[in-house]
């Protein structure tokens, strides 16, 4: 990004009512275009909205890290370079580059960066915090020359290293990848020396652009796709399986198919990461049954779900596919060799990412690897991603419609099914946070929360949270559901409600509302519904008590909800998590 | 040379040269509450938000905007719309 674009993207107009956004920059540097850049950014992503961008005091990085502690922000973008660690390592120095100055500088960096690791600390119980840098060389301030690998940088790396190994065990903080920003940064085109010296900024415009756009991208992740539906032939594998027989298509170095061997392994790893794989494949269903259960496969059988195989269209396949998933075009990706096939289904899903497999470029089988992995790349992996795909499977087995119908009571009562509901008063669940998010159907009013609303929201008086897991004779779903409300005498204020579709038609809704009723003695309850074009199956929910219910905001009486609650035949266990 | 944006053409006199146009949209970018009168009258006396980050950000959007390298202590004292209409000016013409 430019320096002019940037300027212009921070000029456009704030849209009325939108949110206030605050974010540190934490740096020694006089900040100049990298605050410009950041603010850019974040304009960018969050059209509309206004954007504070709060930078510390030149020098001071370590006091502009611990001051930060006691404010509230959307998070903190860290910025180091060399010259924090210690001044002589910067260019505006001049105090010496003997021997002396070597040996005390490696004296005094682990002290340093004690001190800086417990003032990270503080700062990542307050919001969420993005580590970036050293990103500028160091100075020639050795004997050796630069060629060589001399002994003040090997150590100064290896504190770093040791230090950077703390932080990321650090909750809250996100270090951002050296290797993301050489990608986007050339070394030789980092260092503005005139700028430095000048005016103590010493990026060039492009280099501030790509460590802004890099910390952004940490502090403020995209959300992951949900699933990726892949074609068969000259993509899964390479060769016809119709036309060459089971045991002929290959995906072997030395069939000379590697790249379809790494496009398996991509997609084994992202299944194991709880993304959804699904095939879309005009075949015969018999002989891909056969050639899926080769057991040289890298992509198991039990990664994949569904299979649609037969010689309709892709588009058809692909929208078996999303309904029995049960998500959105918009959170799927659809590989394919074909570009006819690609555009067939562009055209019936516009919002869903169609790619294609370049089968015959083994560079441009590697950038799609790199695409695909920034298109699903989570930091963490959760034990419900691990999950997903067994439930999903499960419920298609029983013949169950996860996106509505009601399963009778009579199959329900034979599940033994388990609820789990867990209580607390604090922001750390993370499950919660990423369900509350990332939930479109069953979801009171569609409103998503940052990491500091999320926060914030529990410092309200009589705030709680109830997070809700479950499992039955089928297996585990894990933590599917959340709801956050506050207690005020004789009433209860739910502020969000969400509950994953693959939970749906177990009365588990029923079940924690008549919970919630009994644990806070609550005559009624209020609930901030607001319609959206997704969140139906909430509304039904609430036509269970209101059969003319329109979808503005409602009260729930424990009268009403007691005579329209269904029997109910969970076994239920409820504990209390203080987290503070 | 390219063009200047549409809206500053809107309402600038014919005339003018394009280098002119093109630092007038330079100096929206820096001080966007100013109008393209007040642009060619700004110096950094007059205009509050002229400072001396200002004063960087003005010449770093020339520079990429011509693609030209400003030195930025060669260009400290010019600190009015003139004055850096004349310096660029000088550097096209010797480019």
């Amino acid at each position: 990004m430019r320096l002019s674009e940037a300027l212009q993207i921070n000029q456009q107009p704030l849209t009325p009512g939108a949110p206030a956004r605050k974010i540190h920059l934490v740096s020694g540097l006089t900040p100049l275009h990298l605050e410009t850049m950041v603010k850019a950014y974040a304009r960018r992503r969050f059209p509309g909205d206004s954007v504070e961008v709060v930078c510390g005091l030149f020098g001071d990085f370590e006091g502009n890290l611990r001051r930060i502690a006691a404010e509230e922000a959307g998070g903190a973008l860290v910025v180091v370079e060399w010259s924090d660690l210690d001044a002589r390592l910067g260019m505006r120095a001049s105090a010496g580059w003997g021997e002396a100055a070597t040996a005390d500088i490696l004296q005094q960096a682990p002290q340093t960066l004690r001190r800086w690791i417990a003032a990270l600390s503080e700062a990542a119980r307050a919001m969420p915090v993005a580590l970036l840098g050293p990103t500028l060389p160091l100075p020639p301030i050795t004997h050796f020359p630069p060629a060589q690998a001399n002994p003040l940088e090997l150590q100064l790396r290896c504190a770093w290293a040791g230090f950077l190994n703390q932080a990321a065990a650090l909750r809250g903080v996100r270090l951002a990848s050296d290797s993301a920003l050489d990608l986007r940064s050339p070394h030789a085109a980092r260092y503005d020396a005139r700028m430095d010296l000048h005016a103590g900024f010493p990026y060039s415009v492009a280099h501030a652009a790509a460590v802004a756009e890099l910390g952004f991208q940490c502090l403020f992740p995209e959300a992951p796709k949900k699933g990726l539906i892949t074609d068969l032939d000259e993509t899964l594998w390479k060769g016809i399986v119709g036309d060459a027989g089971v045991e002929n298509v290959s995906w072997s170095l030395e069939g000379h198919a590697q790249p379809h061997a790494l496009y398996q392994q991509l997609l084994a790893s992202l299944a194991e990461a709880g993304t959804l794989i699904g095939i879309a494949s005009k075949n015969d269903p018999a002989t891909v049954r056969e050639a899926l259960a080769r057991s040289d496969m890298l992509l198991k059988p039990s990664h994949i779900f569904p299979v649609e195989v037969s010689w309709g269209a892709k588009s058809e396949a692909v929208a078996r596919i999303l309904k029995a998933w049960n998500i959105g075009a918009d959170a799927v990706v659809f590989v394919d060799d074909s570009p006819m096939e690609l555009a067939e289904v562009n055209e019936k899903f516009p919002a869903m990412e169609c790619v294609r497999f370049p089968s015959a470029d083994p560079a441009g089988v590697v950038e799609l690897l790199a695409r695909l992995r920034r298109a699903f790349g989570k930091s963490e992996v959760r034990e419900e991603d691990r999950l997903r795909l067994g439930s999903l499977r499960a419920a298609a087995e029983i013949g169950e419609a996860e996106a509505g119908g009601a399963a009778s009571p009579d199959f329900l009562s034979r599940l033994n099914a388990q609820v789990t509901i867990e209580y607390s008063s604090s922001p750390e669940d993370g499950r919660a946070f990423e369900l509350l998010n990332k939930t479109n159907q069953f979801n009171l009013n569609g409103v998503r929360y940052s990491e500091n609303d999320w926060r914030g929201y529990f410092r309200q008086p009589g705030a709680f949270l109830a997070a809700v897991s479950y499992q039955d004779r089928f297996g585990p779903l894990g933590k599917i559901a959340v709801l956050g409300g506050r207690s005020q005498g004789p009433a209860v204020h739910v502020d969000f409600w969400v509950m994953s579709c693959r939970a749906f038609s177990r009365q588990i809704e029923f079940q924690l509302l008549r919970r919630l009723f009994d644990r806070f003695g609550a005559a009624e309850f209020h609930f901030a519904f607001q319609s959206t074009p997704r969140n139906g199956p909430l509304a039904d929910f609430f036509r269970t008590f209101f059969p003319d219910f329109t979808g503005e905001p409602l009260t729930l009486t424990r009268e009403r909800f007691d005579a329209a609650c269904p029997e109910l035949f969970h076994r239920v266990s409820e504990t209390t998590h203080d987290g503070h | 040379m390219r063009p200047a944006p549409n809206y500053f053409i809107a309402s600038r006199k014919p005339l003018m040269t394009d280098i002119e146009n093109r630092i007038v949209a330079c100096f929206a970018m820096v001080f966007p509450n100013l109008t393209p009168d007040q642009i060619a009258a700004a110096n950094s006396a007059t205009v509050p938000e002229w400072d001396s980050v200002a004063q960087i950000n003005l010449l770093t959007v020339i520079g990429e905007e011509f693609g030209i390298e400003i030195d930025f202590e060669e260009f400290e004292g010019a600190t009015s719309f003139g004055h850096l209409l004349e310096r660029v000016r000088a550097l096209a013409a010797s480019a």
